[in-house]
């Protein structure tokens, strides 16, 4: 393990640095929200956020891609993205979904390679929380606003410097690498990133979800489902913004006339999600799709891959139109 | 405000105990500050859950469609159920645009006309405050006082907190009640198309960045569609797949396809009660679009939707004289 202060005045440097090999993605207030995005030197990085409106699976599980063109000469696969990309700011609950994403995409047998390439291209940076939102519920579900699980290195806000830790041996190389931008911690840092961690945990709201998957199990034909899903409008918010929701479809498309394969997110919010090429429709309900969601989560996962897919980020509960809580439904389903 | 809230949950109790209707559709209070969220009582007992404040932002009328669809186990004859909304002006607006639609039977809705003073928007409050509202009650002269986060207190003006759309809202009180709730409502806005103008003022090639630009935030989750009252068609054009119209992803000309699309399916429609702006995660900004069409429909055909359940749609009407300068001078 690695220790190393930056300070912020000095994060161009190292964004500088970066950019000669690789790419450098840092948050960026684009007036809408602080976004994930792609900076350069001279860049103003906003170090002062709650979370990024998306999930950072997108950089690894774009919204769409092409994986696919296919010709008169036959199908050629996409060729795999390159590149180091170093991703600085993911927060330790964003983090921690992409160790739960790569159960599913680094399956052994059925690894994807797109979603593998960019995993070993990027060295991620995550960025402890200061001030967690009204909807943060991470120290419920086994994260914490200073997780290290899924980052190389940990970075802790403590005043006019960023303190760095590094946690894989990724994090530990590149560490070594930009070396001189770093200065050693004084014991008053690191004393002082320890009392910044305590507050922003204090801080954070608690719910109980330690019987939601035995529950929720036993409670899948329960009435109070209608109830609780009932004011679910149909949108696909929770799901897109979800950074552990991972299904996609597969779709061949025509554009100026070249025939390509696309792969983008799905949602099972949306009817034709289950629609059958009979016309049958197993889920056709508004409440049983919500309620599908919330059993691949929390149960189904679970079961599956021994984790419950949900890392308390809140951003389902924020920009739900219907202000649908789903630390309230966990809670009414685990009664 | 709070005697509203008496009123309307002393009707609901009324309807419910009297068997006049089945399910009341209101709002309770919500898990975050200065929300609420739709709620359906369907026992008296439990009306007092009902709540009528500031922060009544959702248009109830989207969920009407589907709470009168004929459920496919039904065969044969069906009588749809009674139900009672309380209805803004916007909300009866679209509920008078549903009826006419024929997709809510008159007959088995009852109409809890809620006088309007306009609704907070929290996205807003939390701007104007610089930090995040935690409470939030109307004060003086129409302003708002605000408690922050970190626990300061101060008086926000009424611009400042109240939605865009209330701000320009020409209808604040029910055109159509079958239960009248008395109480305070805004007076009409003087001035309502100014953005539009704007838009119409710029070049059309800015116009063509400016729309691009709003539509590349898109992430095709299609709240804006599901949040609005109008758009109940059983399988949108954007997801059908025989025939496809659009690709599934978010390549620029697919995002294009279903915002024009959706926007053109609300001409003579839309009552600018902002339920798209509202859900959109990724802020687009829907309302000047909404607000250029609604002009277009008023200034071309004379036409406001919603205003009355007389008046024929603008899409259902051939006049000879129909204003057609749209047609060669986009």
């Amino acid at each position: 393990m690695a220790l190393g202060v930056i300070s912020k005045e000095h994060l161009g440097k190292l964004i500088a640095a970066v950019s000669r090999t690789g790419r450098f993605l840092g948050p960026v207030d684009k007036g809408d929200g602080v976004c994930l995005t792609q900076v350069s030197a001279g860049d103003m990085l906003a170090l002062d956020y709650v979370n990024f409106i998306l999930p950072p699976k997108r950089m690894f599980f774009p919204r769409s891609e092409v994986i696919a063109t296919h010709g008169s000469d036959g199908m050629t696969a996409t060729p795999l993205p390159e590149g180091r990309v170093v991703l600085f700011g993911i927060r330790p609950c964003d983090v921690l979904s992409l160790v739960y994403l790569d159960k599913v995409f680094l399956d052994e047998k059925y690894a994807d390679p797109y979603y593998r390439s960019r995993r070993d291209n990027a060295v991620i940076i995550s960025l402890a929380c200061r001030q967690p939102a009204p909807t943060c519920f991470c120290t419920s579900i086994k994260g914490s606003p200073a997780g290290k699980a899924g980052a190389d290195i940990l970075a802790v806000d403590i005043g006019d410097v960023l303190l760095l830790e590094s946690v894989t041996a990724t994090g530990e190389a590149f560490m070594a690498e930009y070396g001189k931008l770093l200065d050693k911690p004084s014991a008053e840092q690191v004393s002082s990133r320890q009392a910044q961690v305590a507050a922003a945990d204090a801080k954070m709201a608690r719910v109980s979800i330690d019987q939601a998957t035995a529950k929720l199990r036993a409670r899948f034909d329960a009435a109070a489902w209608d109830e609780l899903t009932a004011r679910c409008l149909g949108c696909g918010v929770c799901t897109f913004l979800c950074p552990t929701c991972h299904c996609f479809g597969l779709y061949d498309e025509q554009v100026g006339g070249q025939n390509r394969r696309v792969r983008a997110q799905d949602a099972c919010a949306f009817p034709a999600f289950t629609l059958e090429a009979s016309g049958h429709n197993p889920r056709t309900r508004q409440g049983m799709r919500m309620r599908h969601r919330m059993m691949h989560k929390f149960c189904y996962t679970a079961e599956s891959f021994g984790e419950i897919f949900c890392v308390g980020c809140g951003r389902c509960i924020r920009s739900c139109p219907a202000n649908l809580d789903i630390r309230e439904t966990l809670t009414e389903v685990s009664k | 405000m709070h005697d509203m809230e008496t009123k309307l949950r002393k009707a609901a109790k009324d309807l419910l105990e009297s068997g006049k209707v089945e399910t009341v559709v209101g709002f309770q209070n919500g898990s975050l500050p200065l929300r609420t969220r739709p709620h359906f009582v369907r026992d008296a007992s439990v009306a007092d859950t009902l709540v009528w404040n500031r922060f009544c932002t959702n248009n109830l009328a989207a969920y009407l469609p589907r709470l009168f669809e004929k459920p496919a186990s039904v065969r044969g004859q069906w009588s749809p159920p009674k139900i009672a909304v309380a209805a803004k002006g916007c909300d009866a607006r679209s509920i008078i645009g549903l009826i006419k639609e024929h997709q809510v039977p008159r007959g088995s809705v009852v109409i809890i006309a809620m006088p309007c003073q306009g609704m907070v928007d929290p996205r807003k409050a939390d701007a104007a405050a610089g930090e995040a509202v935690t409470d939030c009650h109307a004060g003086a002269d129409g302003a708002f006082e605000v408690t922050t986060v970190s626990g300061r207190t101060r008086t926000l003006q009424r611009d400042q907190v109240v939605a865009e759309a209330c701000l320009g809202c020409l209808h604040p009180a029910p055109a159509i009640a079958d239960v009248k709730v008395e109480g305070p409502s805004q007076a009409p806005a003087a001035e309502r198309f100014a953005r539009a103008r704007e838009f119409e003022a710029m070049a059309p090639a800015q116009r063509w960045e400016l729309f691009l630009k709003e539509i590349a935030k898109c992430i095709r989750c299609y709240a804006c569609r599901q949040a609005c009252p109008n758009c109940y068609c059983k399988s949108c054009f954007i997801e059908q797949s025989k025939p496809n119209w659009a690709g599934a992803g978010d390549d620029p000309s697919d995002l294009l396809l279903f915002h024009i699309g959706r926007m053109f399916h609300q001409a003579g429609r839309c009552v600018e009660c902002d339920a798209c702006v509202r859900a959109c995660p990724m802020h687009i900004d829907l309302r000047l679009f909404t607000q250029k069409l609604v002009k277009d429909v008023e200034e071309l055909f004379g036409y406001v939707p919603g205003a009355s359940l007389d008046d024929m749609p603008p899409l259902c009407a051939f006049q000879s004289d129909d204003s057609e300068s749209f047609i060669t001078h986009p």
